[in-house]
């Protein structure tokens, strides 16, 4: 709505090019990093051999099911951060819901039974995130700062002393059905039930995002608060449903995380903040709010993860954080430079 | 918004009311109460917390973290943040070792350096932090990013540089007998140099914040940017020098704390830059803007050091200084609101 609204206001034919890449520029990109990792053999360095990034066997299926967590919160997040607020405690709900879950499945949970309980807890946790933020009025960064330290020192304490992860062992034993929702394929696809989860939450997210008031609020409340606010939104209540939004998120790819790995790992979510905000910032989503898209933020998503996992496979593993500091960078000065204009139209 | 509001009464009733103590100083010395009851009760229930040794400790221990403090403190008060310092930290160590290593005598990568002389490796290590700083202060400047995403960004390059010259471990072979010397001075009975070197910094900034043109600038930044550009101040300029003296600021701890213990380790000031904000926090500056001390950051940082290393002393596992951190800054903020909030009535 609001890309039709300024692409209206703009002199016809002056910047039409421009339009169309700043448009689908992160789709462009996406594009652009598939083609170079397939053709490019990494590790010899030859063009034009057969790279092992374009089979389906393999590495595809691999990124695709590694990057159900980050996408299954980039869409949730996205919204969130359109409203122009921040959610840093990501990765520790993420973490906390891990090690919940794994807990709860220790202990003679179901499936279901445990997998809505996560659910739940969840969405407390982000309520906790939205009462600071809504209620108590704390600047959302700080805000989530805290939550993010609380989140994580509850999941390590949560685990016995000595011990890496919440596993099998001393008499209670993981029932043999954990991997089947993060691992088990599905349709012949190879891929898993987690997998087919996230792209549901990508389609319903697209449909609020799109189709309902919720969507447009949160566009409206990132634009102007006080304006959204006169105009009869309750802003409040918006913004604390986006946090308990994003929060239910985590603990959906918690669930995937712990599934496919078989235990509840407290530091399963470390660094899920900063691939989360690389995601939004490659989908040309304004961080000061009134601007984003779903769909690119998924695709900005998709971007992160085939830059790190195709890259890993020629450099050593001690490479991947100043890669990703670098991406960062590189996707705050591309979004500066593509978006930033459009706000001053 | 409330704290925004609060930090112009504060610049008012220093001009109006000539008897009253500032709103700055009024939240110092609530927290220097707070120090004192906290410490209290610690020597109550922490066995031997009280001994004349432990104080000096106390106030020892934290040098570094009232040197970041200080950066931290400034920047603050502008209303930015400044994520990158623990990057910072374990970069420049990592710099400074590597760069005076003697070259080629050994087969290990780890082994070997640069061979420059130390004092060299001193000024490329600063200058290496200057250019985190710099890149820190143009895209916060220009780009108008904001300003916690560019900097949780420049912490993973800052980190991932450290991690790359190191292989994600330490270097600690080869470097020359100056190199453990600056680290491990000690000045009068076993206080160290580093401890002198943050006295004397602490009181040029409390001098630079209370009696200088640049200081009042800083809070008049804080408190209405638009407001301080029309009235003439180079605020893009200011905002620069302040990240670059924090980034200095934290390069020299860096080199200080590589030279304390002979090793450059990329694992050094994890989290750092989350204690930074923390202690600064606690001394009552305001994120809003145009509020907060330099001392109160410095009682901040005590306090810190009470809270934490008394759950040592009681035998606490160290996860939970995860949620007493979280927990610490929560109350500080809340109460610190309600502080004000009564005085105003």
């Amino acid at each position: 709505m609001n890309k039709n609204i300024s692409k209206q206001t703009r002199q016809p034919g002056t910047n039409s090019w421009k339009a169309i890449i700043k448009g689908s520029y992160v789709f462009i990109l996406l594009f652009l990093v598939i083609v170079i990792l397939s053709v490019v053999k990494m590790d010899t360095g030859s063009i034009f051999s057969r790279g092992h990034f374009l089979n389906w066997d393999g590495s595809i299926v691999n990124l695709l099911r590694n990057s159900v967590p980050i996408i299954t919160i980039s869409g949730g997040f996205t919204l969130l951060i359109m409203s122009g607020y921040i959610d840093l405690s990501v990765g520790s709900t993420l973490s906390l819901s891990a090690v919940i879950y794994a807990i709860m499945l220790l202990n003679g949970f179901g499936f279901f039974p445990a997998l809505i309980l996560t659910l739940i807890f969840g969405a407390v946790l982000g309520f906790i995130n939205g009462l600071l933020v809504v209620r108590l009025r704390i600047t959302p960064v700080i805000a989530t700062l805290i939550t993010l330290s609380l989140y994580k020192g509850v999941a390590r304490l949560l685990v016995a002393p000595g011990v890496r992860a919440i596993e099998s062992g001393e008499g209670k034993i993981m029932p043999d059905w954990i991997n089947n929702y993060g691992r088990k394929e599905l349709f012949n696809l190879d891929l898993p039930a987690a997998f087919f989860v996230a792209i549901a939450v990508i389609i319903i997210l697209v449909i609020l995002q799109r189709k309902t008031v919720l969507g447009k609020y949160s566009v409206a409340i990132g634009g102007n608060r006080l304006a959204a606010e006169l105009s009869g939104i309750n802003v409040n209540k918006i913004v604390w449903m986006l946090y308990i939004i994003v929060g239910v998120l985590c603990a959906l790819a918690a669930i995937a995380r712990a599934s496919y790995m078989s235990l509840g790992d407290p530091a399963a979510g470390e660094g899920m903040e900063l691939d989360v905000i690389i995601a939004v910032l490659l989908g040309g989503t304004v961080f000061a709010g009134g601007e984003g898209s779903v769909t690119k933020s998924v695709a900005g998503a998709l971007i992160i993860m085939c830059i790190t996992s195709g890259l890993m496979t020629v450099l050593p593993p001690y490479w991947q954080l100043l890669l990703k500091g670098a991406v960062l960078v590189l996707a705050v000065t591309l979004n500066s430079l593509l978006v930033k204009e459009k706000a001053v139209v | 918004m409330q704290n925004g509001i609060n930090g112009n009464v504060g610049i008012n009733n220093r001009t109006l009311t000539g008897g009253k103590i500032s709103n700055e100083s009024f939240i110092t010395l609530c927290m220097l109460g707070v120090l004192i009851v906290l410490f209290g009760l610690a020597c109550l229930f922490v066995p031997n917390f009280y001994y004349l040794q432990n104080i000096i400790n106390l106030i020892t221990n934290s040098w570094f973290i009232i040197v970041l403090g200080i950066g931290v403190t400034f920047l603050l008060v502008t209303g930015n943040f400044d994520m990158s310092v623990g990057g910072i930290i374990a970069m420049s160590g990592v710099i400074s070792v590597y760069f005076s290593q003697t070259a080629g005598t050994s087969r290990s990568v780890l082994d070997n350096g640069l061979g420059l002389p130390y004092g060299v490796a001193i000024a490329l290590a600063l200058i290496a932090a200057l250019i985190i700083g710099a890149i820190n202060a143009f895209f916060v400047t220009k780009l108008k990013v904001a300003s916690i995403i560019v900097t949780l960004g420049t912490m993973s390059v800052a980190r991932g540089i450290a991690q790359v010259l190191t292989t994600g471990s330490q270097r600690n072979v080869n470097m020359p007998d100056v190199f453990g010397v600056f680290g491990n001075i000690t000045v009068i009975s076993s206080i160290k140099l580093a401890v002198f070197i943050m006295v004397a910094l602490v009181i040029a900034a409390i001098i630079v914040e209370k009696n200088t043109i640049f200081g009042r600038r800083t809070y008049l930044i804080g408190a209405n940017s638009q407001a301080a550009r029309l009235s003439g101040v180079k605020v893009e300029r200011h905002v620069t020098i302040l990240y670059l003296v924090s980034s200095l600021l934290a390069g020299l701890v860096g080199i200080l704390l590589a030279s304390e213990y002979i090793s450059g380790n990329s694992n050094r000031g994890m989290g750092l830059e989350f204690d930074a904000l923390v202690l600064v926090l606690l001394g009552g500056t305001s994120i809003a803007g145009g509020f907060g001390s330099v001392s109160g950051s410095v009682i901040g940082a005590l306090i810190l050091s009470v809270v934490t290393s008394s759950a040592t002393g009681l035998l606490l596992r160290p996860e939970w200084q995860y949620l007493l951190k979280g927990a610490i800054v929560f109350i500080a903020i809340m109460a610190q609101r309600f502080a004000l909030d009564r005085r105003k009535i």
